[in-house]
């Protein structure tokens, strides 16, 4: 079953059509990673899946409910949509374990010390917990990833959206970013649609794989179709870069 | 003791002191009370100022929020270009004799509190918007992300770090309205400049009598900065024994 579902989703910035008319689905469970040149609208399309990027037109659904529509509750849907940016926005003016326990105590309203329960086993499951005491501006770029990836994961959400979580990162955090959101996503708790440009790494934990260029997809396929018979000229072009 | 002329600075000023403190100590009382209370209030207008200055459209709006949107940045703009282009002197004439005009008798005490709470809004709310934009941006994504409104963004994410970083800002706002207060004696207001002029006229001293009066501003603007040192030491220790804030 599609949890996620887009309709002919246009994004236009000052007349200049970033999303192309995008029509897609992403069923439950599954890993898509999305991949392709930059400025070829991959963050953008997912920035319009929670309505952060509220699209020009078409239509995005979650669950069955339309987020563009204007009588929909975004901020109970966005609890159910996390997001792991690229630049990690951790709360500067909280903890790691403030940045964990927050949305669990003012948006699902849960007690301070179930909060701190589950926030201590993300922590842990991301290695962080040693550091729960810690202000977030003493960390690393790859230890603020981390933290955001355990704030993300201790709202339970259905979907995970990663936005280039490795963009920003030191070629030496960029393995341990990976390895901890492999932990995470293949368990398959939940949707993750990831955005990368990690190729190897989208070939080995994805399902399936969109190649977005010029605000649209242009190729959607399984990581062994795509890789091993890129037939799509752009797709051959982008990949011969990483072989 | 008769003031003769062949008296000294000093023992003028002794004497003006001695004969007249309850009138100064009731004019710094007055005049601390009213810079604290209105800079205190101001603040929180400001809050609902800078958000009203903030307000964006948002695509799923109707026609009608948008125009109501647009009304209600603009009025806070208004009044914030107002109410720092024009003197605090200016404004509290018209506040006063505006109503009164209209039938209102403020208390006038009451009144120099709602003048100075007035005009520190407008200052206050420069600080905040420009506090609030100094903030990555990205924050307010990530709040909103995990299912926050765009309050709860505000209140437990952002302004949080604003405010902590506004507290000298604030603090040098007090200051200001402690001896501006001084002009609500153009309405009558009884802070301390007024006493000082009203000792000054009775007893024909106007340079001792000032002396006093900048004396008293002198230490309880001292005082004041020495306070809010220590409240900005407490506020960073505090920081560091809270475990879920950094902030």
């Amino acid at each position: 079953m599609a949890i996620i579902k887009t309709i002919d989703l246009v994004k236009r910035y000052d007349n200049s059509d970033v999303l192309k008319g995008i029509t897609t689905e992403f069923e439950s469970g599954t890993i898509t990673t999305i991949i392709g040149p930059s400025g070829g609208g991959k963050s953008t399309f997912l920035r319009c899946l929670n309505l952060l990027e509220n699209p020009s037109s078409g239509n995005v659904y979650f669950a069955g409910i339309d987020l563009t529509d204007r009588h929909t509750k975004l901020n109970d849907i966005r609890q159910k949509i996390g997001m792991v940016f690229q630049s990690f926005h951790l709360f500067d003016n909280l903890t790691v374990l403030g940045n964990v326990v927050i949305g669990q105590e003012k948006v699902l309203h849960r007690t301070k010390e179930e909060a701190i329960k589950k926030a201590d086993y993300f922590l842990q499951k991301v290695g962080m917990l040693e550091f729960r005491n810690r202000s977030v501006k003493t960390l690393s770029g790859g230890q603020k990833q981390r933290v955001a990836i355990a704030r993300t994961l201790a709202m339970e959400p259905k979907v995970i959206l990663f936005d280039e979580p490795t963009s920003s990162l030191d070629p030496l955090m960029v393995g341990e970013v990976l390895n901890v959101i492999k932990n995470v996503v293949l368990d398959h708790s939940f949707t993750a649609i990831i955005v990368t440009h990690e190729i190897e790494f989208a070939r080995e934990i994805s399902d399936r794989i969109i190649y977005m260029e010029d605000g649209r997809i242009m190729l959607d396929a399984t990581p062994k179709d795509l890789f091993q018979n890129p037939t799509h000229p752009s797709v051959k072009r982008f990949l011969s870069r990483f072989v | 003791m008769g003031l003769l002329s062949s008296q000294s600075l000093l023992e003028i000023i002794w004497f003006l002191f001695q004969k007249e403190h309850t009138l100064y100590f009731t004019g710094l009382f007055y005049t601390v009370l009213i810079a604290l209370v209105g800079t205190m209030l101001g603040l929180l207008l400001s809050i609902f100022l800078t958000l009203m200055r903030l307000l964006e459209n948002e695509a799923k709006d109707s026609a009608l929020l948008k125009v109501l949107k647009w009304f209600t940045r603009n009025m806070g703009n208004t009044y914030v270009q107002f109410f720092r282009g024009s003197p605090l002197i200016v404004q509290a004439m018209i506040f006063y004799y505006g109503l009164a005009s209209l039938g209102v008798q403020l208390n006038l005490i009451v009144a120099g509190i709602i003048i100075v709470t007035l005009n520190s809004a407008a200052y206050l709310s420069e600080v905040l918007r420009a506090g609030i934009n100094s903030i990555d941006k990205g924050q307010m994504d990530a709040a909103l992300s995990i299912g926050m409104t765009k309050w709860q963004g505000y209140r437990h994410i952002i302004f949080p770090q604003v405010l902590n970083n506004m507290i000298p800002a604030i603090g040098n706002e007090l200051v200001i309205n402690i001896k501006d207060t001084a002009v609500l004696s153009v309405i009558g207001v009884g802070e301390l400049f007024y006493m000082g002029r009203s000792v000054a006229g009775t007893y024909y001293r106007y340079t001792e009598s000032f002396l006093i009066v900048a004396l008293l501003y002198l230490v309880v603007v001292l005082i004041t900065t020495r306070l809010l040192d220590y409240l900005v030491k407490k506020v960073s220790s505090e920081k560091e024994n809270c475990t879920v804030c950094s902030e």
